[in-house]
């Protein structure tokens, strides 16, 4: 007869275990594994910033819209469509649709005309993109107020057992700033080739991933364009591959996707294993399926 | 001044009308404070506590400091021009502090609402940022402009961080021999900027006391302008000997340690008494360092 389990262990019990599908060894994982004929089909990705034009040429599409602010009666959710009020969202989701052209990009508004309120309100918009099945949220924003930790510790804990993969813009400036110092996230910092694809793995985290953010040509606010530099026009490179890679492998979870990551970072050697070095060149996403990769 | 209402608000003359009234009273009070001597002991409270917060007159003006500040950013990144915005919180806007570069001398202080601008979407994001070639857009590097009289073609923008708020943006214009800024460049302005902005909170504080004092000593009815300059003359010297004045400081540690100590218990407190004895008398063979302030008034 079998004891009864308590409540967590439940999950491990005999009849109710999941088989899960195994993942390509690590080492094995090659940017064609990973990505190869993905264009982030039916990934919805979350830019939680200053809002998203869909009129924008770069970024094309728009598939859905909230614009959180507080107001005297507290949060207001406005779900009509609206514009990028600085042109930061565009640039982030531009970058995000040059990777993953098929992917499903809502626009949650955190960034307003007002500070005040801002942590409560960015706070909501990552909430929001949680419950509302997002899958990848690109944080190109941070706060460094104490009193926000504890509630964005606990949302981005909620997203990565939901899977819901948060990259952050990591801050250069001197102290911490949420969340993007927190493990369960996606770090990013700026590294200057120009090359969207290219991107590293930093061994001493907290900062994680280092992809291109320098001098990055961006799409604006009013369809403009220009010239920016800054971990906010990394971040978007990150989240857009996330998505490039989710579309492919739907089941991976987030240590999962951070070990793909590693594994495709350009800084990591595989000439150990008697491996080839990782591709360089980008691979454009198309319709065609590039022929498989047999080692 | 980031505490002064806005132009035109409708709302001006009421708050106007309220600050006079408030302020006559005040003074009236003064007065009577004056007339009871019990003025001299207030204001020694206000400067010990001043000390005690460490925002005691420095040698250096705000404005002055705030001119230094833009002028040390842009000459160490090498800027063709600079300009500072603190954040008001209350009107929710960007408060045009100082600008240094071409017809920077020119420009009055104005204010730019926090939704606009890479100023603004700095003090939004909390990223520091550089943009370059925003041939698309020029109305984003409008305020900029208008702070120096041109549009730059080339921005490193940083927020200042004190604790762990926001108080402001320091933005530079044009890098010299190069079309953007790097990295380095915000890197090494983010360093700056902390301290900058540790040194111009301080200030701040420290120039409202200064302005607290100024308004007290106009408020004394009954003296000459030449007696007023006088006394402020005085308070400052007064101020600038407590801060230089060691023992004076060492005693302020000293009786906050022995409060903590106090609440702790008796014995405790005996214990403690015993051993600060000994230093109570070397204190005293120091010259009292508040003994101006009679002869001040």
């Amino acid at each position: 007869m079998r004891e009864r389990l308590p409540a967590w262990s439940s999950a491990f019990a005999s009849d109710a275990l999941q088989m899960l599908r195994p993942i390509q060894p690590i080492d094995d994982i090659d940017r064609e594994w990973a990505w190869g004929g993905s264009s982030g089909q039916g990934v919805k990705v979350a830019v939680i910033d200053s809002g998203v034009d869909a009129t924008h040429p770069a970024v094309g599409r728009v598939d859905g819209y909230v614009a959180i602010s507080e107001g005297p009666d507290g949060l207001a959710y406005d779900t009509e469509p609206h514009e990028d009020v600085f042109g930061h969202g565009n640039a982030c989701a531009g970058i995000i649709r040059a990777l993953a052209p098929d992917c499903e990009i809502y626009s949650v508004r955190v960034l307003g005309p007002r500070l005040s309120g801002r942590g409560s309100v960015f706070a909501a918009g990552l909430r929001w993109a949680i419950e509302n099945g997002m899958q990848v949220c690109n944080l190109s924003l941070s706060t460094s107020k104490k009193d926000f930790f504890g509630v964005l510790h606990e949302l981005a804990d909620q997203a990565y057992f939901a899977h819901v993969m948060l990259v952050a813009a990591a801050n250069n400036m001197p102290g911490a700033s949420y969340p993007a110092t927190y493990a369960s996230v996606f770090s990013v910092a700026s590294h200057d080739i120009e090359d969207p694809y290219l991107f590293y793995y930093n061994p001493k985290p907290p900062v994680e991933f280092g992809a291109y953010g320098i001098d990055v040509r961006v799409a604006w606010a009013n369809g403009g364009w220009q010239t920016a530099t800054g971990n906010s026009f990394a971040t978007p490179h990150i989240a857009g591959l996330v998505a490039k890679i989710l579309s492919k492998h739907p089941d991976l979870t987030i240590f999962q996707m951070k070990a793909v990551l590693r594994a495709l970072a350009a800084n990591v050697s595989r000439d150990q294993a008697g491996r080839e070095r990782p591709e360089t060149e980008p691979i454009e996403a198309g319709n065609e399926e590039p022929p498989l990769r047999r080692r | 001044m980031t505490d002064e209402p806005r132009a035109g608000d409708q709302d001006t003359l009421t708050w106007a009308q309220e600050t006079i009234a408030r302020q006559a009273e005040e003074i009236e009070r003064l007065r009577r404070q004056l007339a009871d001597e019990r003025f001299a002991e207030n204001l020694r409270e206000t400067l010990t506590l001043a000390v005690a917060v460490g925002t005691i007159a420095s040698p250096v003006t705000h404005s002055r400091l705030l001119e230094m500040i833009v002028e040390t950013a842009a000459h160490v990144i090498s800027a063709r021009a600079a300009a500072l915005f603190l954040i008001d919180e209350e009107a929710q806007e960007l408060v045009f502090e100082v600008a240094l570069g071409s017809k920077a001398e020119e420009v009055k202080k104005f204010r730019v609402p926090l939704g606009h601008g890479i100023a603004g979407l700095v003090a939004m994001t909390g990223q520091p940022m550089a943009i370059s070639g925003a041939e698309g857009d020029p109305r984003q590097a409008a305020d900029i402009a208008r702070s120096v009289g041109y549009t730059p073609q080339s921005i490193l923008c940083v927020p200042l961080f004190y604790h762990d708020q926001i108080i402001g943006v320091l933005e530079l214009l044009d890098k010299e021999r190069a079309p953007s800024f790097s990295t380095t460049d915000i890197e090494d302005l983010g360093l700056f900027a902390n301290q900058a902005a540790v040194a111009i909170e301080q200030s701040r504080t420290n120039r409202n006391l200064a302005a607290l004092f100024g308004e007290v000593l106009k408020s004394i009815g009954g003296v000459t302008d030449g007696q007023r300059q006088e006394l402020q003359e005085r308070a400052r010297a007064f101020a600038e000997h407590l801060e230089e004045d060691t023992a004076f400081r060492q005693a302020l540690d000293l009786a906050r340690l022995v409060q903590e100590i106090a609440h702790q218990g008796e014995n405790e407190l005996r214990g403690c008494q015993a051993i600060l004895r000994g230093f109570a008398e070397y204190l005293r063979s120091r010259p009292e360092p508040v003994s101006g302030l009679r002869d001040m008034l």
